[in-house]
């Protein structure tokens, strides 16, 4: 016999609605780590604060100058940049969207090392190959590509000096995320083969990626570049990754919106569920916890037990909840890889789901749990 | 030997508010229990029997006036020192067992004594020797529902004196039991009053349970109206 015990026979008593409470918190937490790996992996995993990402401020769709790429890199406080242009391309037929970007490979690798798992032959393959291409592992899982591969995408837009929308490479190397939610459904081949066989919009590029020495610093950085351009025919506009990402991804929806309106409903509806379940299940015990009190147990620690019943039926749909999310999640990433590819379930989204179950658990279990610790006994004990 | 656990009463009033009407049950009520007493209280329904027994255990306050045990005032004590002082020196025995249905009768035993540092294997050794004493050694293991109701009120019993507490109080304890039963668990109660020396205060609406009392004091109307002296040796 412990208090672990105690508690554990107090949620077992009505099996059913225990089982019926848990399922409820599960269903939530169910839906909370789904569309919070949804959220995550739609607005890029791979995004961070610490990168700025410098657009033309008219729109990210506008081009930048290629000139503008040494001139950002001498702006105070600016470690390294790098440049990327979409393709904007499909393979074998248009509604097979590739995306496919020309970048300067070796300010490309320097840039995300450590988000993606480049190395030096990749590097060097490319030197070597100009038509060559890195795919990224979805991508050629996706599509059942292999190294050394000659793929050919089309262009929407790009027309190449052979006067059609067609664009060869041959795969120099397939690389993987770092984490396992960074999207890797992608391509990137060297910009300067893309540039010189373009037949016009030559020497512009879509995005500048940027890191600053200090990311403390990223905000200042941001102006400093902003204003460097301020008043040119093409000015910037300098922001996080983060920030790019979810701009982005806004133009289609607002997706952070839907999952916490989404997530909220059905947390809410838990609250109360729970609630007023733990209140009736109290007041079923009105005698017990009087004869508790009776026996010496003060109303602390009876308060005590009843929060723990809670924490106890939150933590068990919490985890019931999350392991049912990572249990599915290959079948989820199968049935979603064209809209979110590579999504899967993140530490921190299981973090915070374990959060929001303790918060929800004291939310739940503070009002029945302070009403049994001001219960006089002598009112407790006319219940028998 | 019996420790001092003399319980004294002095000019104890105790009212209700109900609405706007208040409702006294005592007014200036004295009452003087020695140490190993064993008291039977009687007296019709409303006359304040199980308020007393509230009041000694300190599970209702009192309106005006002093309740003392041993050298210790109770009436003024905070709830957190009465629930430790309660837990230590008081047993309770109610009508209808109030076993916690969920827990084994040797778990209702038990509970009082996680309020101790005794190990489990300590608590253990203790609830095999009360569940012994109140001849249920075998029936640990069963839930409250499995077992008749003199044998559910033995374990409230063991539950009640799984502490060594001095003082029992017991409220009309055998009220819902069958004659036989009754006398089993008020042989009990008179092992633990001449035996163990433990003080109990019984209430009770049965004459013939009086007869194990040492005394029985009648209360009507708030005010103790016949004393007599019973005929226990």
């Amino acid at each position: 016999m412990s208090y672990g015990l105690l508690i554990g026979k107090n949620l077992t008593r009505k099996m059913l609605r225990s089982f019926l409470l848990i399922l409820c918190v599960a269903i939530a937490f169910f839906i909370y780590s789904v569309l919070s790996s949804f959220q995550k992996s739609f607005e890029g995993a791979e995004a961070t604060v610490e990168r700025l990402v410098v657009t033309n401020k008219i729109g990210s769709n506008e081009a930048l100058p290629i000139s503008y790429w040494n001139k950002i890199r001498q702006v105070e406080g600016v470690e390294s940049v790098t440049h990327i242009s979409r393709l904007r391309a499909y393979y074998m037929n248009e509604f097979n969207v590739i995306g496919a970007n020309a970048v300067d490979i070796p300010s490309f690798y320097e840039m995300f090392a450590n988000t993606y798992s480049f190395d030096e032959h990749m590097v060097a393959a490319m030197t070597q190959k100009r038509n060559g291409a890195l795919v990224g592992r979805t991508l050629a899982v996706k599509e059942g590509w292999q190294l050394g591969q000659k793929i050919t995408l089309t262009s929407f837009r790009h027309f190449n000096q052979d006067g059609t929308q067609n664009w060869s490479f041959e795969i120099a190397g397939i690389f993987d995320g770092l984490e396992a939610n960074v999207d890797t459904a992608f391509l990137i081949t060297n910009y300067d083969y893309f540039n010189e066989a373009l037949v016009r919009g030559k020497d512009v590029v879509s995005i500048y990626g940027v890191r600053p020495h200090d990311p403390q610093m990223i905000d200042s950085v941001a102006k400093r570049i902003d204003q460097v351009f301020a008043n040119s025919g093409s000015e910037t506009r300098s922001q996080s990754e983060v920030a790019f990402m979810k701009a982005f991804m806004n133009q289609f929806a607002d997706v952070e919106l839907i999952v916490r309106a989404i997530v909220s409903a059905a947390f809410i509806t838990i609250l109360m569920i729970v609630a007023n379940t733990m209140i009736f299940a109290i007041r079923e015990r009105l005698l017990e916890i009087g004869v508790l009190k009776v026996l010496g147990f003060s109303g602390f620690v009876i308060m005590l037990t009843i929060m723990a019943e809670t924490l106890l039926i939150f933590a068990l749909g919490a985890l019931g909840g999350v392991g049912l999310t990572a249990l599915l999640m290959p079948i989820l990433s199968e049935l979603l890889s064209s809209i979110v590819p590579g999504i899967s379930l993140s530490a921190i989204t299981v973090v915070q789901a374990l959060g929001l179950a303790v918060i929800m658990s004291f939310l739940t279990g503070f009002l029945p749990a302070f009403k049994a610790l001001r219960l006089p006994i002598a009112t407790a004990l006319k219940h028998s | 030997m019996t420790l001092d656990t003399r319980i004294q009463l002095q000019d104890v009033s105790k009212s209700y508010r109900l609405g706007k009407s208040e409702i006294s049950i005592f007014d200036s009520l004295n009452l003087d229990i020695p140490a190993g007493d064993f008291l039977a209280i009687m007296g019709p329904s409303g006359s304040g029997k199980s308020t007393i027994l509230n009041l000694i255990g300190g599970i209702d306050r009192i309106t005006s006036g002093q309740v003392t045990v041993g050298q210790l005032r109770i009436d003024n004590l905070s709830e957190a020192k009465l629930s430790r002082w309660r837990a230590q020196q008081v047993g309770f025995v109610f009508q209808f067992y109030n076993l916690l249905p969920m827990l084994t009768a040797a778990q209702n035993v038990e509970l009082p004594l996680l309020l101790t540092a005794h190990s489990r294997r300590e608590r253990m050794e203790r609830v095999n020797t009360i569940l012994d004493i109140v001849g249920l050694d075998t029936r640990g293991k069963h839930l409250p529902s499995e077992l008749s109701g003199g044998q559910q009120q033995r374990v409230g019993i063991a539950r009640a004196i799984a502490m060594d507490p001095q003082i029992l109080l017991c409220d009309e304890p055998t009220g819902d039991l069958d004659r036989k039963s009754a006398e089993e668990i008020l042989d009990i109660l008179k092992i633990l009053n001449t035996e163990m020396g433990k003080t109990i205060i019984m209430v009770t609406h049965d004459p013939s349970a009086t007869t194990y009392a040492r005394r029985t004091l009648h209360l009507d109307k708030g005010q103790f109206v016949r004393k007599e002296l019973e005929h226990m040796a």
